[in-house]
């Protein structure tokens, strides 16, 4: 017999394959780049804003998936309750939008106190919130559209 | 008059490494009418969830139709099912939301039940002592045990007032004495209030105990080569 190794379970798992890992190389790569470019880039407070928001769509997913047990389980007591999908979609839409204005709010409030447009501010904002709610939503709609999710309803 | 629900020839298959699992290969065709209680009788296995999922729209038959009083609603969604009868589902699986007490469960449901707020405290209430959960309403859903969280189920599925009660399985998670008081309490819920109830159950003894029963055949594993036959 072959002495037992440690090496398989290492190897097995060491390479960063999935979703959740690629969102945070995403995150981490967006704010890295950021953090680069704010030595030698364009000091333009309006350039430099949309090169943060790129941060929210991988953001917001990686917070969706990270606890898609808690959360199948809550879709599923909610469409037992009578929920639709949309309404399930609406609230995740709705959490996404808060999270990312919550982030973003001193970066919108110095935009506020510097920017001389007020209408790119908004349309900063807007496309914020849309974003964060539309990137939140998606895992979800994923999961409740999936032919395995009504499966949870069963032993 | 039109049945409550009518199900014609429906049948669902399932795609499995061992080749397409079909169910109900001579497609299952029953009518419920108001004020009915069916058992639909099955081993493990045999598509009574399915059944269950199929009649509230959670799943589509892969031929077939569901009928909601004369309503083709095969390719609707349980929400719009409700709007036709009133339904309340009771699944396998307990189904409680895990951030909120056993009472805002409660709450929850009767809201999207369209039930009145003034009238909502006083079902809970009565609906969280009949199945003993009243010393326990604060309580989460995670910290109870499976025979509890069934009982959340049952609670919030009785307390909408439903007309057609859809319950899988009901003494799944159940300890002898709940199991006991449960179907007394689903055929007097049928006689007494004329709620009318779709069981599914893999005990003869308590299929029984229903006005109607519907046996479920095992399913069949379809390979290419039967397939082409039975085609």
């Amino acid at each position: 017999m072959e002495k037992p190794s440690w090496t398989p379970i290492v190897l097995s798992g060491a390479l960063p394959r999935e979703a959740t890992d690629l969102l945070a190389i995403l995150v981490m790569g967006i704010v890295a780049l950021e953090a680069s470019l704010a030595a030698t880039g364009p000091t333009v407070f309006s350039s430099r804003l949309w090169l943060s928001l790129l941060v929210v769509p991988p953001t917001c997913a990686l917070a969706s998936v990270s606890t898609t047990t808690r959360r199948t389980r809550e879709e599923l007591a909610l469409f037992a309750y009578g929920g639709s999908g949309w309404q399930i979609l609406l609230r995740y839409f709705i959490r996404g939008a808060i999270i990312a204005l919550v982030a973003f709010s001193p970066v919108l409030l110095q935009g506020f106190l510097m920017t001389t447009s007020i209408l790119e501010l908004v349309a900063t904002a807007f496309v914020l919130l849309f974003a964060g709610g539309l990137f939140y939503s998606l895992p979800s709609l994923r999961r409740i559209r999936s032919s395995s999710f009504v499966e949870n309803y069963k032993s | 008059m039109p049945s409550m629900i009518e199900t014609r020839s429906v049948v669902v298959e399932y795609p499995t490494v061992k080749g397409v699992l079909r169910l109900y290969d001579q497609g299952v065709s029953l009518k419920l009418e108001q004020g009915d209680f069916l058992a639909v009788l099955g081993g493990s296995g045999w598509g009574k969830s399915t059944l269950v999922n199929v009649i509230l729209g959670l799943e589509k038959p892969i031929h077939g139709s569901v009928c909601f009083l004369d309503h083709d609603v095969t390719r609707e969604s349980f929400v719009k099912r409700c709007n036709l009868v009133k339904t309340a589902a009771v699944f396998q699986r307990p189904t409680a939301l895990p951030q909120m007490t056993v009472s805002q469960n409660l709450h929850l449901a009767l809201s999207l039940a369209g039930v009145p707020r003034k009238e909502r405290d006083e079902r809970i209430k009565e609906a969280l002592a009949f199945f003993g959960l009243d010393k326990i309403e604060r309580s989460y859903p995670d910290g109870l045990s499976a025979g509890q969280r069934r009982r959340i189920d049952l609670a919030r599925a009785l307390a909408v007032k439903p007309e057609l009660l859809v319950i899988d399985e009901p003494t799944g998670d159940l300890d002898g004495s709940a199991t006991n008081l449960l179907i007394p309490l689903l055929r007097g819920l049928n006689r007494n209030q004329g709620t009318t109830i779709f069981m599914t159950t893999a005990l003869p003894r308590q299929a029984s105990q229903a006005k109607h029963q519907v046996h479920l055949r095992p399913p069949l594993y379809l390979t290419p080569e039967n397939r082409m036959i039975g085609d």
